[in-house]
């Protein structure tokens, strides 16, 4: 344990190290994925301009959820997401062969060797906007309210992460998980708009088998004082919760897939 | 000496998914889907010593890296018992890391964009080796393995001999005591085939290292292992002595007689001929227990007999003839 | 060179994807969640209004359907094109009695005829017999839509194809597949149609080629357009396509200099 945890250090600077091989390229994908993202939240922007609001959520309100939404998502995704929907090319070609014979534990191996540093457009544009609406939103600051911001941000990038570790890992005795991935990002998608518009069945999915209601949605709610339909008064507590049980659950899932990795021909 | 490795009965079943071919079978997988269970080793029992080079040999699909991934801990097995290292391997994974080094020929452990110090750099920390300990090791390897000139240059930049060399010195940095190898020469010229070897045998020779590893070159296991274990279809086939198997098989040496004119045809009952060339005859010593001696005493004087050449059977035809016997024995159960 | 071979890409193409059944499924299912949230984000937006700017609620929700129906994924298409040039397999394509463009349209035909049939088609059934989807406005209006769908896929593949080649000198897709991510969100029409936006803004995409992949098939196979205007916006799209084709063959043409000469 203690040997996995001062060979992290190790194995970020090896990766960062290869990025900066290919830094042009890089900083060109931060400037287009920062593009992309201001471009869809303009559209966003150009619905609440003409209609008022969205369920109730006006410009400086939507902006913050956005802002949550991609900060968490980029936090936790930078641990997970490319490391784990790569995890069924490293099975097919037996990369994650080699990772298992080395005395390091897999998942600390696995996301660090990968920690990605991609999303550097992602983050530059979530806190901007996070900082403008914040001073648009009129929030009255307290101990306890800046306690819940940072610790429900915290709870929503694990709870990325664990969902991106779950849907990747079974690819290690299912060989295939990319599908499991798009349906994820199809939720992801509505994660950023207010749940209250969305029809019931789909309000009760996003909170519990594809919790991403948690990632934006209940902890901006929570943040702002707006309702959060079926929680109600749980949502604070759910919205910390559910980062921490869900990184469980990967746990035991990762495990499992472990035990029962089949590897591939050849 | 208690064995470093042993496996007793040890059974691998993978489950194959079937596919249907055709737009209307690709149509029919989209509801429904058939497996094939496909055992890759089925039954496998040996023990190996510590300090033994045993090469493990066997056609495409034997089973030659399934048993690999199960003694390197990667893959469960299905049935029976295997341990390396006094331990069970998949339980046991991590630990006994530590003391393996796994190298496999067609997959890099190297990082891609970074000089290969870099690489060997990361896995002291990995391993833990003593500062001073890895220095020494890095010299010797560097030096043996003649990787000097590249060490400070990106591994996408080296040759396949160069890369495989750095391969199998990176998995001996931390002073493994079983070192298994997958195909350690495939695809090398025979330059670097040889200098692999070389270092090979030299390495099991002076450090006593454990050498495990799977080829389909015979020549790797002539210059480096002793022992060889064959496999067909999961099964293990020979199991010993490279010098026993010739001998199991009955020696085939090669007799070539030169005379200074063609003596006609000349029949011996101590060795067939083979082909006939007129002043050169090629005959086959089928049997052991003849002697050159016994030849040249059923031949005589007379002849005008110019020059000698016995030759021992080289491994490949041993090896040929042995899985021709075997179709042959398995033609005439079926 | 045999035409012959271009079906038979297209045909690869699309039984290729047969055997990634789970993908199929799990494309339809996150296809038709997406559908329902966008008709419950315009059903929110309405919040009980009957028209606004022209446009009813039931017009709307079919507007969504149709416009992210012909909004397609070019992620494949660019990928393809920037793997090629990446490791080089772009070279092959030289060596063979083919024109790559061409093989790239017939194949990724075959990817458009099956995300179409299996993945949207059965989400649009299922909307439409759940919620409900408007005929087209008038018989006209449905005869131009086909022209007009024509040349939505045709105007998507010749700028996936762009980005791909740009890769050439660029050295990356990935930045490419983005920025084109982000300009088709705002500039296609496939989320906001342009008659929402504000004046100076649906006057300048009105204009670029990126509002006939979604915006106008949509807006006439909803009779937002008389006769003329249909005829006129199906001509600026021709030429539209026909300058960036050009501008792709010129690419093409630069491109396989530079591997000829280069050696890739
Ligand atoms: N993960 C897997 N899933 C299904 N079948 C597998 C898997 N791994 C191996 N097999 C099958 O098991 C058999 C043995 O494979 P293995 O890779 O051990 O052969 P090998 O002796 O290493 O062959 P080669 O010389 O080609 O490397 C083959 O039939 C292969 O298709
Ligand atoms: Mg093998």
């Amino acid at each position: 344990m203690l040997h996995n945890i001062t060979l992290i250090p190790h194995l970020v600077r090896m990766y960062v190290r290869t990025r900066m091989e290919y830094r042009g390229a890089m900083f060109l994908a931060w400037l287009s994925q920062g593009f992309s993202y201001g471009a869809m939240y303009a559209t966003i922007a150009l619905i609440i301009a003409r209609f008022d609001n969205l369920g109730g959520w006006q410009w400086p309100d939507m902006a913050l959820l956005l802002a949550f939404h991609l900060l968490a998502y980029s936090l936790g995704a930078s641990l997970s997401f490319t490391q784990f929907r790569d995890i069924e090319e490293k099975v097919r070609l037996g990369t994650f062969d080699a990772i298992l014979v080395k005395p390091v534990g897999p998942w600390t191996f696995l996301v660090f060797s990968g920690l990605n540093i991609g999303y550097g457009g992602h983050v530059i544009l979530a806190t901007g906007l996070m900082a403008w609406s914040l001073t648009q939103v009129g929030l009255a600051w307290s101990p306890l309210l800046v306690l819940y911001f940072v610790a429900a941000l915290i709870s929503a990038a694990m709870l990325t992460a664990a969902l991106m570790t779950m849907i990747g890992t079974t690819a290690l005795v299912w060989v295939r998980s990319r599908h499991l991935f798009s349906i994820f990002f199809g939720f992801w998608e509505l994660a950023r708009y207010p749940l209250n518009i969305f029809p019931a069945p789909l309000q009760m999915l996003m909170i519990t088998l594809a919790p991403l209601a948690f990632l934006a949605f209940v902890p901006v709610a929570v943040i702002l004082g707006k309702p959060v339909p079926l929680l109600g008064a749980w949502a604070p507590l759910a919205s910390l919760a559910a980062g921490p049980l869900c990184m469980l659950l990967a746990v035991f899932h990762w495990r499992w897939c472990l035990r029962n990795y089949q590897g591939a021909g050849g | 000496m208690a064995a470093i490795i042993s496996a007793d009965g040890v059974d691998k079943t993978f489950r194959q998914l079937k596919r249907q071919s055709g737009l209307a079978g690709g149509l029919r997988s989209l509801f429904s889907r058939t497996y094939t269970e496909i055992r890759a080793v089925s039954d496998i029992t040996f023990a190996i010593e510590p300090g033994e080079a045993v090469g493990y040999l066997g056609p495409n699909g034997a089973g030659k890296s399934t048993m690999i991934k199960m003694m390197t801990g990667i893959l469960t097995p299905s049935a029976g018992a295997l341990s390396v290292l006094g331990r069970e391997p998949h339980t046991n994974r991590m630990r006994n890391a530590r003391e393996i080094g796994v190298v496999f020929g067609q997959r890099s452990q190297l990082w891609w964009d970074l000089p290969v110090r870099d690489s060997f750099a990361l896995n002291r920390h990995i391993y833990d080796i003593p500062e001073a300990r890895f220095a020494d090791n890095l010299a010797f390897l560097t030096e043996m393995l003649d990787m000097g000139a590249y060490l400070d240059r990106p591994v996408r930049q080296l040759s396949l001999g160069q890369r495989m060399r750095a391969e199998i010195a990176l998995a001996l940095l931390h002073d493994p005591k079983i070192i298994f190898l997958d195909e350690p020469t495939i695809g090398l010229d025979v330059v670097a085939k040889d200098a692999v070897r070389k270092f090979l045998a030299r390495v099991n020779r002076e450090r006593g290292t454990t050498i495990i590893l799977t080829t389909h070159d015979l020549v790797d296991i002539e210059e480096i292992c002793p022992r060889l274990i064959m496999v067909d279809d999961g099964k293990l086939l020979f199991d010993g002595e490279l010098t026993r198997l010739r001998a199991d098989l009955g020696s085939r040496r090669r007799l070539t007689l030169e005379f200074a004119t063609d003596p006609g045809p000349l029949p011996l009952a101590t060795a067939t001929l083979s082909r006939d060339e007129g002043a050169a005859k090629h005959y086959l010593l089928e049997d052991e227990a003849i002697s050159l001696i016994d030849v040249l005493n059923e031949v005589g004087r007379g002849h005008g007999l110019k020059d000698v050449k016995l030759e021992e059977p080289d491994i490949e035809e041993v090896i040929r003839t042995f899985y021709q016997n075997k179709s042959r024995l398995a033609g005439a159960a079926s | 060179m045999r035409a012959g071979a271009y079906p038979a890409f297209a045909l690869t193409a699309f039984q290729s994807r047969l055997a990634y059944r789970n993908q199929v499924w799990a494309s339809a299912f996150g296809e038709l969640v997406i559908s329902f949230a966008f008709i419950a984000i315009w059903t929110a937006a309405f919040a009980g209004q009957v028209v606004v700017d022209g446009a009813t609620l039931p017009e709307m929700i079919t507007y969504v359907m149709i416009a992210g129906l012909l909004y397609w994924n070019t992620d494949r298409l660019i990928n393809d094109v920037g793997e090629a040039v990446r490791t080089g397999d772009i070279t092959i394509f030289l060596l063979k009695p083919l024109s790559y463009p061409a093989s790239l349209l017939a194949t990724h035909f075959g990817h458009y005829v099956f995300d179409q049939l299996v993945v949207t088609l059965p989400v649009l059934l299922i909307v439409g017999f759940s919620v409900g989807l408007l005929p087209p406005a008038s018989l006209f209006h449905a005869l131009m839509a086909l022209p007009f769908w024509a040349l939505s896929w045709l105007m998507l593949f010749t700028l996936g194809a762009l980005c791909g080649l740009l890769a050439f000198w660029l050295l990356t897709a990935f930045a490419l597949e983005w920025f084109l991510k982000g300009i088709m969100a705002l500039a296609s029409g496939a989320i906001v149609p342009l008659w929402f936006m504000p004046g100076w803004l649906s006057g300048i995409l009105g204009y670029l080629p990126f509002a006939w992949v979604s915006y106008y098939p949509t807006a006439i196979y909803l009779g937002k357009l008389d006769p003329p205007a249909t005829f006129l916006y199906f001509g600026i799209g021709l030429a539209w396509l026909a300058a960036l084709g050009g501008f792709l063959a010129w690419l093409w043409s630069r491109a396989r200099h530079r591997l000829i000469v280069q050696g890739g």
